[in-house]
């Protein structure tokens, strides 16, 4: 089985957002709760500051603090190495919120980011959230895919409805094969400057593999043991992402 | 047999205490359930909590209540495990207390959790066994079991024989063990410093000491009026002589804790312990916790007047509001710091409890005066063995 991992060159990263605007319209996401989402940081004063960005999904650890936490087994990890949640059997205590390094769960009953709240408008039948009028065909509760429904947590899926189709033993899912295209995560699919890459870290011959070899690939937060599969190309330094004192 | 105490002086002021507490649970419970309604209505958007800070003051107040029945529970473990037999007169009340304080926490809790009901068949079925919060629903479920079934002996006047007192024991050990792992729930977290230490359980189950120890004395001193003079011989003896004792004990122990939890935080590198640290002790509920409320209450237990029954009730009183502080204080802090946000959060997390937070804290507290004065009235509470 694969294990699907994900390659981010920071190098090529405009910043542009296209895959956070790619992901929200593939998930049906509304601002505030967007999956896929491109950090900035700034540090520094003129005349010699700086700003960082980079895209950050969720990563999808080899050792996930969220799936130990969790009191249900919602969270679990599949056999390609997607971590998912199981909306059937999540009982919103967000465990797995406090215990994500990186951030990127969401549990949309609170507040919404802004007014006035579209949930609203567009009202849900079948128990889920709300019910967008361009939503995706995809719904699978059991794998986190589609509307939420009230009372769980939600993240993002590697985009797992299109990639659990694609064919087995695929080493790369990328744009430039077309046959492979309908299987490419939003987020990789849409980024105009290629800086994602997609494939399987288990195959020694992948273009993933190959980038983080050749490129240093490096993960963020390795001092959390969590192990991420998602890995970054930064030119051999990984941008050091501490927050500036404020006094 | 039981002995049941009797009110050697005046009645009234026990009667006229026990008519207020009917009177703030009433009216507090009607404002809980006005203020709760946001619930039926809006949902959890009636929260002011978000993805960044997701466990607001409805778990802080699980947290403080659970930790009071821990607390309550090792008082009254002191005469059913240790046989101390100067606390049997004010067991009953302890083990009922505890009792009524477990169930409001999970009352809170379940009004926070996205899906409570699910719970039921979810957990047991799917064993999740390396997560803390399912070891802490475990054991809590366990000692809800034994302490509901220890109240139901010792309320058939059943105190001593080796089924009331291997319940009375096995309850004693499941509290440890479901508060330590509370304790873990936060202790374990290595992704948030504020929170993390192997020694987590003990700073818990200390607190949880000092908070029982403080609803006895405050609460006991109600009950009787603020009267000695009302309570049997050896309530008097316990409340007087060994409780102040043990309570300035304990109440110094987590002084020490907090002093140094605070300075570690104050005086370290990693800016995730330092800044929320920071941002406490600069805020004026730290202050009042740590000095009116924790040392104020020490330094009354060492004076000459630590016996007095009004001296107690203020000091618990005390006790009791610092430690609810500080529960507040340590879950909120550890969430303050914004996990991997970047410029969208580009400073501590601001976070204030909705009206409606502050409903279910108050429909809990009411729940738990009302339960605790229907205890009192119809479970005689005062109940003591005769002999041992």
């Amino acid at each position: 089985m694969a294990k699907w991992g994900m390659v981010i060159d920071l190098e090529k990263c405009t910043g542009c957002q296209a895959c956070s605007t790619a992901c929200q319209m593939e998930n049906n996401r509304l601002p505030g709760e967007n999956y896929q989402d491109v950090l900035y940081y700034t540090e520094g004063k003129q005349p010699t500051p700086s700003l960082k960005w980079f895209p950050r999904p969720c990563m999808h650890c080899e050792n996930p603090s969220c799936m130990h936490v969790c009191p249900t087994k919602a969270t679990f990890k599949t056999e390609d190495g997607v971590v998912l949640i199981d909306w059937n059997k999540c009982i919103g205590c967000k465990y797995c919120m406090i215990a994500c390094p990186y951030g990127v769960r969401f549990y949309t009953d609170e507040k919404p980011l802004i007014e006035p709240n579209i949930k609203e408008v567009f009202k849900a039948e079948g128990g889920m959230q709300w019910s967008p009028p361009y939503k995706g065909p995809q719904q699978d509760n059991s794998h986190g895919v589609g509307i939420q429904p009230h009372g769980v947590v939600s993240k993002c899926t590697f985009c797992y409805h299109k990639i659990s189709k694609a064919p087995p033993e695929t080493a790369d899912l990328s744009n430039d094969d077309p046959a492979l295209r309908e299987f490419v995560p939003a987020c990789v699919r849409t980024c105009a400057p290629t800086a994602r890459y997609f494939g399987d870290l288990d195959n020694p011959d992948s273009q993933v593999n190959r980038l983080i070899s050749d490129k240093h690939g490096a993960r963020l937060l390795e001092h959390t043991g969590n192990k991420p599969q998602v890995y970054y190309l930064s030119g051999g330094v990984v941008p050091g992402f501490t927050r500036p004192d404020k006094s | 047999m039981s002995n049941s105490s009797q009110a050697i002086n005046s009645p009234e002021s026990i009667s006229r205490i026990s008519a207020l507490r009917l009177v703030v649970g009433v009216i507090g419970l009607l404002i809980g359930l006005f203020a709760t309604m946001g619930l039926l209505t809006t949902g959890h958007a009636a929260f002011n909590t978000s993805s960044n800070l997701v466990w607001g003051l409805p778990v802080a107040a699980y947290v403080f209540f659970v930790l009071t029945s821990t607390g309550l529970t090792f008082v009254a473990a002191l005469a059913m495990v240790f046989g101390m037999k100067d606390f049997y007169p004010i067991a009953k009340r302890c083990i009922w207390a505890a009792v009524a304080t477990l169930a409001i926490g999970f009352i809170s809790l379940g009004l926070e959790i996205g899906n409570p009901l699910r719970m039921l068949w979810v957990i047991p079925t799917n064993m999740a066994v390396t997560s803390p919060m399912w070891w802490m629903g475990l054991f809590y479920l366990t000692y809800a079991v034994l302490l509901v079934w220890k109240f139901l002996l010792v309320n058939k006047g059943d105190w001593s024989s080796s089924q009331s007192k291997v319940i009375g024991i096995a309850s004693f050990v499941a509290v440890i063990f479901a508060h330590a792992t509370l304790g873990s729930v936060f202790g374990m977290m290595a992704m948030r410093p504020f929170w993390f230490g192997g020694m987590m359980p003990v700073y818990f189950l200390v607190t949880a000491a000092l908070s029982g120890l403080a609803f006895i004395m405050l609460f006991i001193n109600l009950d009787y009026g603020i009267d000695q003079k009302n309570m049997s011989a050896g309530t008097r003896h316990a409340m007087s002589k060994q409780l102040p004792t043990i309570f300035a004990i304990v109440l110094g122990l987590v002084i020490v804790f907090t002093l140094a939890r605070t300075a570690a935080g104050l005086w370290t590198n990693v800016a995730e312990f330092k800044v929320p640290m920071q941002a406490t002790v600069t805020s004026l509920w730290f202050h009042y916790e740590l000095w009116v409320g924790m040392v104020l209450p020490f330094l009354m237990m060492l004076s000459a007047r630590r016996s007095e029954a009004k001296v107690q009730v203020i000091a618990g009183a005390l006790v009791i509001s610092a430690l609810f502080i500080g529960r507040y204080e340590y879950v909120i802090g550890g969430q303050l710091v914004p996990m991997f946000k970047g410029a969208w959060f580009d400073d501590l997390i601001v976070y204030t409890p909705s009206m409606t937070e502050i409903g279910v804290v108050v429909l809990a507290v009411s729940l738990g005066i009302l339960l605790y004065a229907f205890g009192d009235k119809k479970l005689n509470l005062s109940d003591a063995p005769t002999s041992d």
